[in-house]
């Protein structure tokens, strides 16, 4: 007699804060031991979604923040002629839902571009406790603050003059993002497809393939499918700032 | 690299074993039938995510043929009735359409290759309209610099034909002629006079098709050097630019139109290895450089510049000089390479109309590779194109240390370096000489699948 298998109910799983790799990105950065067993009973794990699943849309309700685990996610609002405008991409130790606080409505809908899992800190119930926790209050406006400041990165890479600057910053962002969880800065799966990226950064799906073909022929960068290998890591960053002069190999600078 | 090449009939006879020919590798023999449209679609939209998209390759499978040549061991139907065309065409019309919509509009079209079958023996209006879809699905080049090749049969084929196909945009040509010997020629049912084939070639030369190709077949019924050797001659006086001896492979239990070729009539095993060996030193000493497997081309052709520069591949359709390509087969039994899979659409026309017309992609089986299939089939591509392999090279691209990785392949290797087929050290592996002709024999020894499949002997005599 063989047992009945039991349906593992992920949401049923208890969240551990302090054994998760991302606690030094995330909320409980930070946090006295008692004060993380409090912030681990309300939050909730919810059921990972698969690739193309939505995880919130526009106009839902606010109830909770959601802090990505694994996988990424694109963020994205419909203009009123209907179009996709991709607002930003979330990485793991990254939270959404912020912007939401105000009007207690998501602003935004967001949905997974790869098996992604989450967990959910239900927004009142982390309100109230803040006011026994100071230290969370304190890393929620810390994580406030990085998202402001992510928000005014995403501003100043969309000012950027010419495309190949801003693919060369969006690979640098990428690179440093993956870097701060622990994953190679150099060597990463690109989450997103060319008319992500293209859709993000204000540049035609052609652009974005022009310019990544020539960062691959001026070697910055090797391409196989949509794995990325920097492989001139000081190249790439002086093209960030339109600064073509050091990232070429110098060919001028022998002189005449 | 020009390859020297060195015939040694005690070798050749001693690893005379059966192998595939790594067209693919995994071989379509590793395809499986769980693979269907649903794989197929998500594969094909997600190659259109990538940064940098491959350029496409088309290939069109038109199988009819007129009269059946015995030998042949490809998806054909023979028919007499020209008007069976029409209604494979009106499917092979939706297939393009369902295809191209899987596909980014930008993605240039570097390849196409018409294959059969007998291509030809579609109407001059059916050929028009059959690129006409094409080109109103898919992107393809106008300047010429694609790699636009059609397989010709001279008897369905005259001046007007080459004509008209320089003018749909076709610029390489690969002729069917197998023997010029009317005594082989009857023998295998394909009566073919060399002035239709010289009158196809000139034509072909007039309108500046940018390279002719033929096909020979040797190991065929009532073939002997001295036959052999005069139609090489004669086909060298025709001036093609690249020139393929396949080997014929008698298996009539799986291809049943060979019941038709008498046994008793095929050159015995040591006349056949005569006849190569008078091949390849006839084709070498008249100047031809050995590309590999049973190909030869003029040191000036793309596929000899390619071998040159380290960017020749394999395909399909033998060797190519378009490494980076996304391959998508259409019409019956047409192979697809999609992303990292392998796909094959369904043999039979019932079939086909049935999946075509309920707007599904017709592919019955296909494979999607894993890390493993994609470090070998790298090392098989290298070796059979370059025959040399450097580790580094490998290692770098797929993560690994290559001499703990195929530890047991080098074992083997090193019993064929006493044989003097290559040598291996530890940076790299060199084909000899006397190795090229067994090629498919070293690429074996990495072929995971192989060992499993050896005892079913479902492969053709490397030789």
């Amino acid at each position: 007699m063989s047992s009945t298998h039991q349906i593992f109910d992920i949401s049923k799983f208890k969240v551990s804060c302090g054994n998760c790799s991302l606690v030094e990105l995330c909320l409980p950065w930070g946090l006295k031991v008692d004060d993380l067993n409090e912030l681990e009973k309300i939050i909730k794990r919810v059921r990972p979604l698969q690739r193309g699943d939505y995880l919130f849309h526009t106009g839902d309700k606010f109830q909770q923040l959601y802090a990505v685990r694994s996988g990424a996610i694109k963020a994205y609002r419909t203009t009123e002629e209907g179009n996709e405008q991709i607002l930003g991409f979330y990485l793991p130790g990254e939270l959404l839902g912020l912007d939401a606080i105000d009007t207690e409505k998501h602003v935004c809908t967001t949905v997974a571009l790869e098996t992604s899992s989450f967990c959910a800190v239900p927004f009142t119930r982390l309100e109230e406790l803040c006011q026994q926790i100071p230290g969370l209050q304190h890393q929620i406006y810390r994580l406030m603050s990085r998202e402001l400041s992510s928000e005014n990165q995403s501003l100043l890479l969309l000012g950027k003059k010419s495309a190949e600057e801003k693919i060369a910053t969006f690979l640098v962002n990428l690179s440093s993002r993956l870097h701060v969880l622990g994953y190679s800065s150099t060597e990463f799966r690109l989450p997103m497809s060319r008319q992500e990226i293209g859709n993000y950064l204000g540049l035609t799906v052609e652009t974005v393939s022009r310019i990544f073909s020539r960062l691959q022929k001026d070697k910055l960068i090797v391409i196989d499918r949509k794995l990325i290998k920097i492989v001139n890591e000081h190249g790439i960053r002086c093209m960030c700032t339109g600064n073509k002069e050091s990232s070429s190999k110098s060919r001028s600078a022998t002189g005449h | 690299m020009i390859n020297s090449l060195i015939f040694n009939k005690d070798l050749i006879t001693r690893y005379d074993t059966l192998g595939p020919r790594y067209t693919s590798y995994p071989t379509a023999v590793q395809f499986d039938e769980s693979f269907c449209h649903d794989n197929y679609v998500e594969i094909a939209r997600s190659t259109n995510e990538e940064p940098v998209p491959k350029q496409l390759s088309l290939y069109f499978h038109l199988p009819f043929c007129d009269t059946v040549c015995y030998y042949c061991a490809c998806n054909k139907i023979i028919t007499k009735n020209r008007a069976h065309a029409a209604p494979y065409l009106q499917l092979l019309y939706e297939e393009i359409k369902l295809q191209s919509s899987l596909y980014d509009r930008d993605r240039i079209v570097e390849q196409l290759h018409w294959g059969g079958g007998t291509p030809t023996f579609i109407s001059h209006a059916q050929m028009s309209d059959l690129m006409r879809h094409t080109r109103d699905a898919f992107s393809l080049r106008n300047d010429d610099r694609g790699e636009y090749s059609i397989e010709l049969d001279p008897r369905e084929a005259d001046a007007d034909t080459i004509a008209l196909l320089r003018s749909l945009g076709f610029n390489r040509v690969s002729l069917g002629v197998q023997d010029f010997d009317p005594e082989v020629q009857k023998a295998v049912n394909r009566i073919q006079s060399i002035a239709e084939t010289r009158a196809v070639i000139e034509a072909a030369r007039k309108h500046a098709f940018k390279s002719v190709h033929i096909d020979l077949i040797y190991g065929l019924p009532k073939q002997t050097v001295e036959s052999f050797a005069r139609t090489l001659q004669k086909v060298i006086e025709l001036g093609p630019d690249r020139i393929s001896v396949f080997n014929y492979a008698h298996m009539p239990r799986r291809f049943k139109t060979q019941k038709q070729i008498n046994k008793a009539d095929l050159p015995a095993p040591t006349e056949k290895l005569n006849i190569l060996q008078h091949v390849i030193n006839y084709l070498t000493q008249e100047g031809y450089t050995y590309i590999g497997m049973d190909h030869f081309a003029r040191p000036d052709d793309e596929l000899a510049l390619a071998q040159k520069q380290g960017t020749l591949t394999r395909n399909f359709q033998g060797y190519s000089t378009h490494a980076n390509c996304d391959i998508i087969g259409m019409g019956i039994s047409a192979i697809s390479k999609v992303g990292d899979c392998y796909s094959q659409n369904v043999y039979e026309i019932g079939e086909y109309e049935k999946l075509v017309t309920a707007g599904r992609i017709p592919v019955f089986r296909g494979l999607k590779l894993d890390g493993d299939d994609l470090l070998r089939r790298d090392v098989i591509t290298q070796l059979i194109c370059h025959f040399n392999l450097e580790f580094e090279q490998i290692e770098t691209r797929h993560r690994i240390n290559f001499n703990d990785y195929f530890y047991n392949e080098i074992s083997i290797l090193k019993g064929m370096e006493r044989d003097g087929l290559l040598s291996i050290d530890a940076e790299r592996i060199r084909v000899s000489p006397a190795g090229c002709l067994l090629v498919r024999n070293i690429c074996a020894v990495f072929d995971k699948y192989l060992r499993q499949t050896q005892a079913e002997q479902t492969f053709s005599r490397t030789i």
